[in-house]
């Protein structure tokens, strides 16, 4: 896939090759990425209520990043029915809370709960494939919403507000999501690197290049998409959650509404489709445009779309294949080949 | 919003902060093993002890677009006044106003909300026009403990529609609203429609939706009680293109007065498709869409003789408190700035400011956001659209303020081809009544 400068240099013979996962440098570079997630945790402790909750809308939007990458990056699925699993994390909180669960169990509940109806879900659109598949998705979440719209006792049309938040004092509360947040976010991602660094990374990586072709070579493509599928509806339903917790209020027209998929394809597409940094880059962009560019209204939004064609049309491979070229250590994600002969470059992918 | 509430946004610990969130790249899990730490509370005041920061939240684009309309003027008034200070108790403050725009969608409303509670630090915020933006501003400022004071949503989508039970006398202890209900409008309805003699048969479109919910369960009895029979081919969902279905029904069951609530475009399509199919009634009565005269031109000759109602005019003789503005001025002025014609926004819109401004000198200390809650509970203040008195009901957090009945007609003279004249002031007799309704289209 993409090229990258030299991590190591093994000596020896001048046309030996290696293949290689990690180096030493890789391996420290995440130790140090690692600890600094973990670091996240006490940014409540730290910093007021304005970091707090500017950083949970950032890691939701991460996670909804990430979980369209792994669709669409990954798995070839290009779904534009994410919403789905967001509203129904959403109004689950809701339901949830309605029957006696307090509102932190009920949106991990939630989540698990969004992951089954994925995998409802799945068994059905999996039979589509690309433009089928979106469509398809769009239909799901609308007819969703539609159904949530007709029922009055989630507020139906009116919409509804997250009760029982109240009782925690507002610095507790955003400390608590936040947390929560931050800890959907490290399992997603620690999902994922583990979907990569094993086995089913080479598989998911041959599915991203061409589907059929890795099917011809022996790659098991639809437990995989299901997977991800799955992964994916977890992934969205904890954001739907979240961001119920982190507004308290939702109606249905707005969180089954399409703008989450243009989101996410805009962050994705900016980013990096198909890499495992480019989503969080480019969930960090949109986030910094939201907030710088957002007042300016409808031009805020023309200007979304006019970046996301440019990208489309001059970088498709988005921002961080532009970044990673020019970085010294990697992930230690891809495989590498590596030989000394000055002909040949090192292969990452 | 100011540059410098940008800048406040992006101080350098936050860019730090932003820039580790690149470190999340690939890591495992981790539990939440911090969560024993204690949390880190808010600097009081943030060095600004001397000033009072109002946020302002309204929808300037979105489907509610047209609400958000004449904000700039208004806000330009009360900047004017609010930007010479406030003297409280004695002691003298500045007063800085933040607006910021819902999008017209709750999701963006409560970010923009929470961003002024916890970044701009609002002592006071202020939200006005459809369930949309308003109800999320309202939850989050009575979460974070931050008084709001908030218009132009019907009372009952307001209050109910975030949670309140009917047996509640005051739900939220933050959260303050002044607007009509559905009293007031079964008033200019029932006091309007007997103008134009009819079969007192209304059909009804009532989506389902805040409003269209919180209309069907109160404003159809009471409608009932008066002597009508309602048609209710049911909810319909916003954004619904064809309603063959319903206009057969209307005229099937000849309805001669029709009445909706519906969102601009989907009535600009149900009325096209109703003049298409031959559905005529005597009386168009219209809420929440007609309320301005750019809404009613784009109907183009459809849109002459709709009835509507209106929560202020440039008619009624009330004053802001704040401003010493008459609303006559208040019409005439923003015409002449804007050269627009005048819309019921104004005197709402203004009234928040009337409101706020009073409840931060009944306060002990308007730096203490409890203390102004509390006032604002028994505030009582003189604005465009009225006296308001908080704690005389409907409920404790709640003034029903009227809305009067009237009509778009053609105008005689002046500028602008359409001009809204009020047919009926039940709710607020102070108010003048120009003309009687007239059938539409006779």
């Amino acid at each position: 896939m993409t090229t990258a400068p030299a991590a190591t240099r093994p000596a020896g013979n001048p046309t030996q090759l290696r293949i290689t996962r990690s180096t030493s440098a890789s391996r420290i570079t995440s130790g140090v990425l690692l600890a600094v997630g973990v670091g996240l945790f006490a940014v409540p402790t730290l910093f007021g209520t304005n970091a707090v909750v500017q950083l949970t809308s950032l890691f939701i939007y991460m996670i909804l990043a990430v979980m369209w990458n792994a669709l669409a990056g990954y798995g070839g699925m290009v779904s534009v029915g994410q919403q789905a699993f967001i509203g129904f994390g959403a109004y689950a909180t809701i339901w949830l809370t309605q029957h006696g669960v307090s509102p932190f169990p009920a949106m991990v509940l939630a989540a698990v709960s969004a992951a089954v109806l994925a995998a409802l879900v799945a068994l059905l659109v999996l039979q589509l494939k690309g433009g089928q598949l979106a469509v398809g998705t769009w239909v799901i979440a609308e007819a969703l919403g539609l159904l949530i719209v007709l029922d009055t006792g989630l507020g139906g049309g009116t919409g509804i507000s997250l009760q029982g938040l109240n009782s925690y004092t507002p610095e507790l509360r955003h400390a608590y999501i936040y947390w929560l947040t931050l800890t959907f976010l490290l399992a997603i991602l620690g999902a994922l690197f583990l979907l990569l660094r094993l086995k089913t990374g080479a598989a998911l990586q041959a599915i991203r290049d061409d589907e059929e072709a890795a099917a011809s070579l022996g790659v098991r493509v639809r437990p995989l998409k299901f997977g991800i599928f799955v992964l994916a509806g977890f992934g969205c339903g904890a954001a739907g959650a979240l961001i119920l917790a982190n507004t308290l209020f939702i109606q249905p027209q707005s969180i089954f509404g399409v703008q989450y998929s243009a989101y996410m394809i805009f962050m994705v597409l900016v980013g990096g489709l198909g890499t495992f940094e480019g989503p969080i880059l480019g969930a960090i962009i949109f986030f910094v445009a939201q907030q710088q560019f957002a007042d300016q209204g409808a031009w805020y939004l023309i200007g979304l779309g006019a970046v996301a064609v440019l990208f489309a049309l001059f970088l498709p491979r988005g921002l961080w294949t532009v970044v990673s070229d020019r970085l010294p250590v990697q992930l230690p994600l891809g495989y590498r080949l590596s030989t000394s002969h000055p002909s040949m470059k090192e292969q990452h992918g | 919003m100011t540059p410098s509430d940008k800048a406040e946004l992006w101080t350098p610990s936050r860019r730090g902060l932003i820039r580790s969130g690149l470190g999340m790249a690939g890591l495992v899990a981790a539990g939440p093993v911090l969560s024993a730490c204690s949390v880190k509370g808010d600097d009081p005041g943030g060095g600004s002890g001397q000033t009072i920061k109002i946020g302002f939240v309204s929808p300037r684009t979105g489907a509610a677009a047209a609400f958000g309309e004449p904000d700039a003027y208004v806000l330009g008034l009360a900047r004017d006044v609010l930007g010479k200070g406030l003297t409280i108790g004695g002691k003298k403050y500045d007063v800085q106003v933040i607006d910021k725009d819902g999008q017209s969608d709750p999701q963006r409303g409560a970010q923009v909300a929470n961003d002024l509670i916890n970044a701009d630090r609002v002592d006071l915020m202020l939200t006005t026009s459809t369930p949309e933006t308003v109800n999320p501003v309202s939850d989050a400022c009575e979460a974070a403990g931050v008084p709001c004071i908030s218009t132009v949503v019907p009372w009952e989508a307001w209050y109910f529609g975030r949670g309140a039970k009917p047996t509640d006398t005051k739900a939220f202890k933050y959260v303050y609203h002044f607007c009509f209900g559905v009293q007031q409008f079964a008033n200019a309805y029932t006091t309007m429609w007997p103008q134009v003699s009819t079969n007192q048969k209304v059909g009804v479109m009532w989506p389902n939706d805040a409003d269209g919910n919180a209309v069907r369960t109160s404003l159809g009895p009471l409608l009932q009680k008066a002597g009508y029979s309602i048609v209710d081919p049911g909810a319909y969902t916003n954004g619904t293109n064809d309603y063959s279905s319903q206009i057969a029904k209307f005229k099937a069951e000849n309805s001669e007065i029709f009445n909706t609530f519906p969102l601009p475009p989907d009535f600009a399509t149900f009325w096209q498709q109703a003049a298409q199919q031959g559905y005529q009634p005597k009386i168009v009565q219209v809420a929440k869409t007609g309320l301005f005269a750019s809404q009613v031109e784009a109907l183009g000759a459809l849109g002459v003789g709709v009835a509507g109602a209106a929560y202020w005019t440039p008619t009624y003789p009330y004053t802001s408190s704040l401003t010493g503005i008459s609303s006559k001025e208040l019409g005439a002025g923003y015409q002449k700035k804007t050269g627009k014609q005048w819309t019921q926004q104004l005197g709402p819109s203004l009234a928040l400011f009337d409101a706020a401004a009073a409840a931060l000198k009944a306060a002990p200390d308007p730096k203490d956001k409890g203390a102004v809650a509390t006032a604002i509970s028994t505030l009582a203040v003189q604005t465009p659209v009225g006296n308001l008195q908080w704690g005389k009901g409907p409920n404790g957090n709640v003034v029903a303020t009227p809305i009067l009945g009237g009509q778009w007609t053609a105008a005689k003279s002046g500028k602008y081809p359409l001009d809204f004249v009020l047919c009926e002031s039940s709710s607020d007799p102070n108010v003048p009544v120009a003309a009687q309704l007239q059938p539409y289209r006779a």
